[in-house]
């Protein structure tokens, strides 16, 4: 899904440039060549136990302040001058809340990337510095001096882009960091003024409801998820004889085993987004995008047919581990710890319950309208062909890595779903009346036979 | 069942492969094109004409109910009234509702209106051109009435949206819209050449000329120098460079009694001149760069218009004593100017770095002035002249400073600007210059020239 695994995004490399280029982006793709020597992004994770940065630094500027020739290979930086870099880094880059008791800085990982920004003209290498900054005890992540000069130490112009990506405590989860300001030479004094980092107070219930929104935000837009669970509750208030969908299987039957279905699903995803969150196992995301997509496939085919009747809480369970590891990917760069950690995956899962429960109360009854006419079974064969061709779709996308004439479509259509569902609901609606009639009139009709008779 | 199932997953895939592979075709139809409605009462024609004065320009004529089909060109339909000017219909594709265009070419042979009569898809109606009379006669204009009248002239030549586009309200915000980027008018305000009509880029330019000196590489020559400049990085990075991407804009009306401010730059160039009751008021923030700095035309003529500007700084710093360099020199690196949009808050530095020009040999203090002048005199000569007065009053208090050039040595002008990073600055009570030599961005093995020339107390003056 494209807004599923939406991969980190970049920061804009230009200062000002930054609203310029995204018009660019919108606009005009490809015109937008730009040559102003680029800044350093500086990227921060805030929650209750450090500030995880991850800085960007150009190599045509590092060059200039780290005086030596590494612009010849850029490539290999990190394997040539790993502690020099280290030891350059950190002699440059100090946060404290008393100046006498500076926070350790410790440096996770350093790796070349090449600039890939078409926007911004020709690429360039940049050194990615990813670090932490770890508070003294008792002393407060969100208020504290950065002192920071890396590269503007030497090179007078150079400028430093500092936003926020992640603020837990004020629920800022986000692939768009938001721009807290520019650490750079004061013109008036020509001095790199310590960078006063002061997050506005946030609190663990803003983390938490701001995870539960993120979880909301995260099924509103993941369809995937929702066409796997509809579909599979679609044929779940029929009966099943002779290995074939048969009649409606009453108000309590069809209530137990939709409880059941969705139970076994929450159960199931609950639990991987755990694992997942904790980072204890890594998948693939590509490999599990496409088992998401063969879930959708199987149940489709089960709503047709039922392949696993009875069973349907173990097969929900199951693609619930899958869909659960899906979730978790959001969770893995928030660096979160301990008790935000825990209030993250409740809050998370919580709102993706929430969304998931009033999609369902949106659409599950007007099957149960549905299935008590004779028209139900067209009905739900043409909607589960229609998610099987949908779902094949995805798996070609997710196996190719292109999008596909049948993924494309899929993916605008379902950007319609409110106005799908009050379709949805019109047409149950009218089905049931028309059942309805038709049995009057053959009641009618035999009462009529019967008089005559 | 597993016969079914196979069936099932069988023509499930069978259908999807169907629609996959039915993506395109589906086109050839020979319906002909209709719409129920044509409203050329609501007709946008690109440019006015003038009487006499050959025309290009287009005529777009909204319609609806079109019927998704394509249609070709059409023939050359002959105006009346005005006669002398025709109208062709371009080839296109109906939407259930857009605009047709007419391409109008042709020189009008009397002024007043110019009407087309038009027959599209079962429609008919007429459309007008408006012709002026014989352009404006600036010749006998002197100085900021012969800018004024200019601008004029070429506000005559533009459709009403255009103008609108072209004079906008004189405020910070509008003043501060320049760039040194080749991002065209994403960054600026105002008409981009690559939307003008032949005529009406010749009026523009000759309001930029009329402001601008007119001495070779410098002013108007070297603006359209490092306009032209930019049709070679076309050629070898294509995208967003090109002489098209440069714009014109007034913040104001231009008059010869209000305020206004002439604007007009793209990449590597910005000018920005404020005109205040007859007289120029500010010639500042002014942008100069130029990639590659030197190249040779078709004609085989060396194409080099900021040479002249690193001479003369190279000059300056050769004419000083190895104690006046060591004076002068500053720590640290510039890898671009300082003054640059986007680079700085725009303020400058209260500090003055360097050595100041009263401490010189009175060979180098007029070596400053003969570097100054290199962008001072880009201005109209009197503009210009009244400007340097103000500078060269203040020289005694304004300071030089340069930073990297460690090849630079007194007495040999070869021996500054030669790498990336060299930079140098005259900052003054009011006047501000920088000059640095960058790393080429399309061509990385040559370095490339970046300038900005701003004023303490005049930039964006009244702002």
């Amino acid at each position: 899904m494209i807004l599923l695994f939406k991969t980190s995004s970049r920061q804009n490399k230009w200062r000002l440039l930054f609203p310029i280029l995204l018009y660019c982006a919108a606009l005009t793709p490809g015109i937008c060549l730009a040559h102003q020597s680029p800044n350093t992004n500086m990227l921060l994770d805030v929650n209750t136990k450090m500030v995880a940065v991850e800085l960007q630094i150009p190599i045509p500027e590092l060059a200039l302040s780290f005086k030596r020739n590494i612009s010849e290979s850029p490539a290999t930086i990190v394997e040539q001058y790993g502690d020099q870099l280290k030891d350059y880094l950190k002699a440059h880059i100090h946060a404290y809340i008393n100046k006498d008791n500076p926070w350790d800085v410790e440096i996770v990982s350093m790796n070349m990337d090449k600039g890939t920004q078409v926007l911004s003209g020709p690429p360039f290498w940049e050194l990615r510095v990813h670090l932490n900054l770890l508070p003294n005890k008792n002393e407060d992540t969100r208020k504290f001096i950065l002192d920071y000069d890396v590269v503007m130490h030497e090179v007078i112009n150079h400028t430093t882009l500092v936003s926020v990506r992640n603020d837990w405590e004020n629920g800022v989860i986000t692939d768009n960091p938001v721009e807290v300001g520019v650490i750079s030479r004061d013109m008036q004094t020509m001095t790199i003024k310590p960078f006063e980092i002061n997050l506005k107070k946030g609190s663990s219930w803003k983390g938490f409801t701001g995870m539960f929104r993120l979880g909301m935000e995260h099924i509103k837009n993941g369809t995937d998820h929702l066409l796997f669970i509809i579909t599979l509750l679609l044929p779940a208030c029929l009966l099943v004889s002779n290995k074939k969908w048969t009649v409606y299987g009453g108000m309590k039957y069809s209530i137990f085993r939709l409880l059941k279905i969705i139970t076994a699903f929450t159960i199931g995803h609950s639990i991987t987004l755990l694992i997942g969150a904790l980072g204890l196992v890594k998948i693939p995301v590509q490999f599990i995008e496409i088992i998401i997509a063969v879930s959708i496939l199987v149940s489709a085919i089960h709503a047709i047919t039922p392949l696993f009747y009875g069973k349907e809480i173990f097969i929900a369970l199951g693609f619930g581990f899958i869909h659960g590891l899906a979730f978790s990917q959001t969770l893995q760069n928030l660096h979160l710890v301990s008790m935000d950690l825990a209030l993250s995956v409740l809050g998370f899962n919580l709102g993706i319950e929430a969304m998931q429960v009033a999609v369902i109360a949106a659409t599950i009854p007007w099957f149960i309208i549905m299935s008590q006419t004779r028209y139900f079974r067209i009905v739900k064969n043409v909607f589960a062909s229609l998610v099987s061709m949908a779902a094949i779709g995805w798996i070609l996308q997710r196996v190719t890595g292109n999008g596909n004439l049948v993924s494309d479509a899929t993916d605008k259509l379902l950007l319609f779903s409110p106005w799908l569902i009050l379709g949805l609901c019109l047409f149950s609606l009218t089905l049931f009346a028309l059942a309805k009639r038709t049995k009057k009139a053959v009641e009618a009709e035999n009462t009529v036979f019967l008089q005559n008779s | 069942m597993k016969r079914k199932i196979v069936l099932c997953i069988t023509s499930a895939v069978v259908m999807t492969a169907i629609f996959i592979a039915c993506k395109k075709d589906s086109s050839s139809s020979t319906t002909s094109a209709t719409v129920t409605a044509l409203t050329c009462s609501s007709a946008t024609i690109s440019a006015t004409a003038t009487l006499n004065v050959a025309y290009t320009g287009t005529a777009s004529i909204p319609y609806t109910g079109g019927n998704s089909v394509a249609y070709s060109a059409g023939s050359a339909i002959s105006s009346t009234g005005v006669t002398g000017l025709t109208a062709t219909l371009a080839a296109g594709t109906l939407s259930s509702s857009g605009s047709l265009t007419y391409n109008i070419t042709g020189t009008p042979t009397s002024s007043g209106t110019a009407s087309f009569a038009i027959t599209f898809g079962g429609q008919s109606c007429s459309f007008t051109v408006t012709v002026n009379a014989t352009a404006t006669d600036c010749s006998s204009s002197t100085g900021v009435a012969k800018v004024v009248c200019l601008a004029n002239a070429f506000l005559a030549t533009l459709s009403t949206t255009q103008q609108a586009s072209v004079v906008l309200t004189l405020n910070l915000a509008n003043a501060k819209l320049w760039s040194n980027l080749p991002c065209g008018l994403s960054c600026r305000d105002g008409l981009a050449f690559s939307s003008l009509t032949t005529a009406q880029l010749t009026a523009a330019k000759a309001v930029i000329a009329a402001a601008t000196s007119t001495t070779t590489d410098q002013g108007y020559d070297e603006f359209l120098k490092i306009n032209n400049t930019d049709s070679v990085l076309y050629a070898a990075a294509g995208g967003g460079y090109g002489p098209g991407y440069y714009v014109i804009c007034f913040l104001g009306t231009p008059s010869t009694t209000g305020k206004w401010m002439l604007q007009f730059g793209g990449h590597h160039y910005a000018g920005n001149i404020t005109f205040d009751a007859g007289s120029v008021v500010s010639i500042t923030p002014s942008h100069q760069g130029l990639e590659p700095k030197t190249w040779t035309n078709a004609n085989g003529t060396v194409i080099a218009p900021l040479a002249d500007e690193e001479t003369a700084m190279a000059n300056m710093l050769a004419s000083f004593s190895s104690t006046e360099l060591t004076s002068a020199k500053i720590s640290g690196s510039y890898s671009d100017c300082l003054m640059i949009p986007g680079s700085t808050t725009n303020t400058f530095p209260s500090t003055k770095v360097g050595i100041q020009v009263s401490s010189l040999s009175s060979t180098a203090q007029a070596n400053v002035l003969l570097a100054m002048a290199r962008w001072v005199n880009d201005l109209d000569s009197t503009s210009a002249a009244a400007f340097m007065t103000i500078y060269t009053n203040e020289l005694s208090s304004t300071y030089v400073s340069y930073a990297s050039n460690s090849s630079g040595v007194s007495g040999s002008a070869s021996s500054f600007f030669t790498t990336n990073t060299d930079y140098v600055r005259i900052d003054g009570p009011s006047i501000w210059i920088e000059f640095i030599c960058q790393t080429g961005v399309v061509y990385p093995s040559q370095i490339h020239y970046h300038s900005v020339f701003r004023d303490h107390s005049r930039d964006y003056i009244g702002l």
